[in-house]
């Protein structure tokens, strides 16, 4: 559905995008990750033909969206990160404006206002004004909007911003709802726990580089092999027995880091896999190091964002 | 399918109590212009003065909503498009299949559609003189639709404004620097030196006399018919012999030569033309602003 290759802006010498490139197969809830200034919302405004990529390309079911704008605006539904409000219009005849903007008929306007007020369960409210409406209400309006012309991918830019936890599981909700149609979806966050609860697949991006792109499963299989691992002592061992152990490990060459957590508790962050771990035990326990426990700490997808943004 | 742009601005506009605000004070300032002028025609007794007052309150009439037009034709527009990038609801626009030049259009359609309202309510007052006797109904129509040239070229002034600047605020005062600049560069020819030949015909009766309309057309300055203010004065002047006691042909001065070129040409012919340069004008502005929204919706903020 979606092909990005070798996309790159630059505002300037800033480059806010750096080559990315990435496929993103029909019907999948695509997740778009990274921290502020990631790249995010630059990649997703070039997709919805808003910013011209300074060299790349991004086709959409094989339409160039520089080349054929008008051709991708038919295929694509965007919904930014804010919620333009405008004043004296109700919600039926936002919906219906919009649908007049994308052509639709008379009748096809009021099919799809009244289809898509029930979807994101605004029903109730088709005759109350729009700057009447709450924030979630307003973000489930604006997604309803996007979807007036029956597009086949969704761009979403951080829909559930500034929502409280109702509204955001509302939200996920409808998302699901979406995905189950067949849209293809693609949205945007700096929450890496929010969509992967969702998502079929994500893309991590930092500092307008590519750092992950692939299934919640795959990232987390990577990210475990990067887990810090723990390393109890004896409880009352002894301060000495501490300084050993930190000395015995600082000798190893694959130790980055040694963090003393508690009086008894060490965390060390090593480059390596399970051969490397096993050394560790090897070399604590050939020491007579008191070790009670000795794990990798788990990752929480929170922490394998961190991880990764701050290794970009 | 009628522009959405424009029936939807125009909803919005109607639902503003503003509009009502804005359509009230237009006729106040109409009527009170018009009592003002014409209290001696409303007596028991018809006079030749009273007849008078007639045409000066058509010309005092067409004066003051010309100023009016000049006036808030630029704050009325100057918001559009600046507005909907304040909002942040342009990229909302920009994103459906609607090109920049249908946004541009049905807004300006929305504003000059403001200013139709306005002259439509205020026709009856216009007419009054007509009533009186001072002027043809012809010529009151004629006077309207100098007018509504003249919004539409205002308009299209403030869209540009509109188009160019990031806010309303910033907009507004674009737009009332652009009528400024316009007024000032298409009134500069007023205040030059006419070529030798020019001079010499129009500072001799006897010649200007045998100049034909044609000719002293083509001897004014071309960019004197793109100001809006020197079409009115030679349409009130073809009308009702406005400003005719000023125009001695024996006398010499820049003024009172394009005066005098613009008498010997006919003032509603010079009106129909500076009309037609000040439509073109306008569109050709309308089309700059298209431009300028484009433009500006690719350039955008960059956020993450």
């Amino acid at each position: 559905m979606l092909r990005l290759d070798k996309l790159t802006k630059q505002y300037g010498k800033f480059t806010a995008l750096d080559g990315l490139s990435l496929e993103i197969a029909d019907g999948q809830l695509h997740g778009f990750v990274g921290p502020n200034g990631a790249g995010k919302t630059t990649t997703m405004r070039i997709i919805s033909t808003l910013l011209q990529p300074t060299s790349g390309t991004a086709e959409i079911d094989g339409v160039d969206v520089v080349r054929s704008g008008s051709k991708a605006r038919k295929l694509i539904g965007y919904m930014p990160d804010f919620f333009g409000v405008y004043d004296s219009l109700k919600c039926w005849e936002y919906l219906d404006f919009y649908g007049r903007c994308y052509r639709l008929s008379a009748g096809e306007r009021k099919q799809m206002a009244d289809q898509l007020l029930d979807l994101v369960q605004l029903t109730e409210k088709r005759d109350a004004y729009v700057d009447s409406l709450s924030r979630g209400m307003k973000q489930r309006l604006c997604l309803a909007r996007s979807l007036i012309h029956d597009p086949k991918l969704l761009i979403l830019d951080e829909p559930a911003s500034g929502m409280d936890p109702r509204a955001r599981a509302e939200m996920k909700g409808i998302l699901k709802t979406l995905r189950d149609m067949g849209k293809t979806v693609m949205i945007s966050s700096h929450i890496l726990p929010e969509l992967s609860e969702m998502c079929d697949s994500l893309t991590i991006l930092d500092h307008g580089h590519l750092v992950f792109s692939g299934s919640v499963e795959e990232l987390s299989e990577k990210m475990n092999g990067n887990a810090p691992l723990d390393i109890r002592l004896q409880a009352g061992c002894g301060e000495e027995t501490v300084e050993r152990a930190v000395a015995c490990l600082k000798e190893l060459p694959f130790i980055r880091e040694i963090l003393q957590e508690e009086t008894t508790l060490l965390r060390a962050r090593l480059e390596g896999g399970e051969a490397e771990t096993q050394q560790i035990l090897r070399e604590l326990v050939s020491r007579n190091i008191p070790v009670c426990d000795f794990h990798r700490a788990p990752m929480n997808l929170e922490k394998v964002f961190m991880e990764v943004t701050v290794d970009a | 399918m009628l522009n959405p742009i424009l029936s939807f601005s125009a909803t919005r506009r109607m639902r503003s109590g503003k509009t009502l605000v804005i359509l009230g004070a237009w006729l106040a300032v109409m009527l009170g212009t018009a009592l003002l002028m014409m209290g001696r025609l409303l007596g028991p007794e018809v006079t030749v003065n009273g007849l008078r007052s007639g045409t000066n309150c058509y010309i005092v009439l067409m004066i003051v909503q010309f100023f009016l037009i000049v006036l808030i034709s630029p704050a009325m527009t100057s918001g559009t498009v600046a507005g909907e990038r304040e909002r942040q609801t342009l990229e909302l626009l920009l994103v459906t299949n609607t090109r920049s030049l249908r946004i541009v259009w049905g807004k300006a359609m929305d504003s000059f559609g403001m200013l139709c309202l306005l002259l439509v309510c205020g026709a009856p007052v216009m007419f009054l003189p007509a009533v009186a006797g001072a002027v043809t109904p012809l010529q009151v129509l004629e006077g309207e639709l100098f007018l509504l040239v003249t919004a539409f070229a205002a308009v299209c002034v403030g869209m540009l404004a509109s188009a160019v600047a990031r806010t309303s605020m910033a907009g507004g005062i674009l737009a009332y620097l652009f009528v400024f600049g316009i007024a000032v560069v298409t009134s500069l020819p007023l205040f030059l030196d006419y070529p030798q030949a020019v001079t010499d015909i129009v500072y001799d009766p006897r010649a200007l006399a045998q100049l034909s309309p044609g000719a002293a057309t083509a001897m004014i300055f071309p960019v004197l018919f793109l100001n809006p203010g020197y079409g009115l004065i030679a349409l009130l002047h073809g009308q009702t012999r406005f400003l005719s006691s000023a125009l001695q042909y024996q006398q010499t001065g820049r003024l009172l030569c394009s005066f005098n070129l613009m008498d010997r040409a006919g003032g509603e012919r010079i009106a129909l033309i500076s009309s037609g340069a000040v439509l073109l004008l306008g569109l050709a502005l309308l089309f700059l602003s298209a431009a300028f929204v484009r433009r500006r919706g690719f350039g955008g903020k960059r956020k993450g």
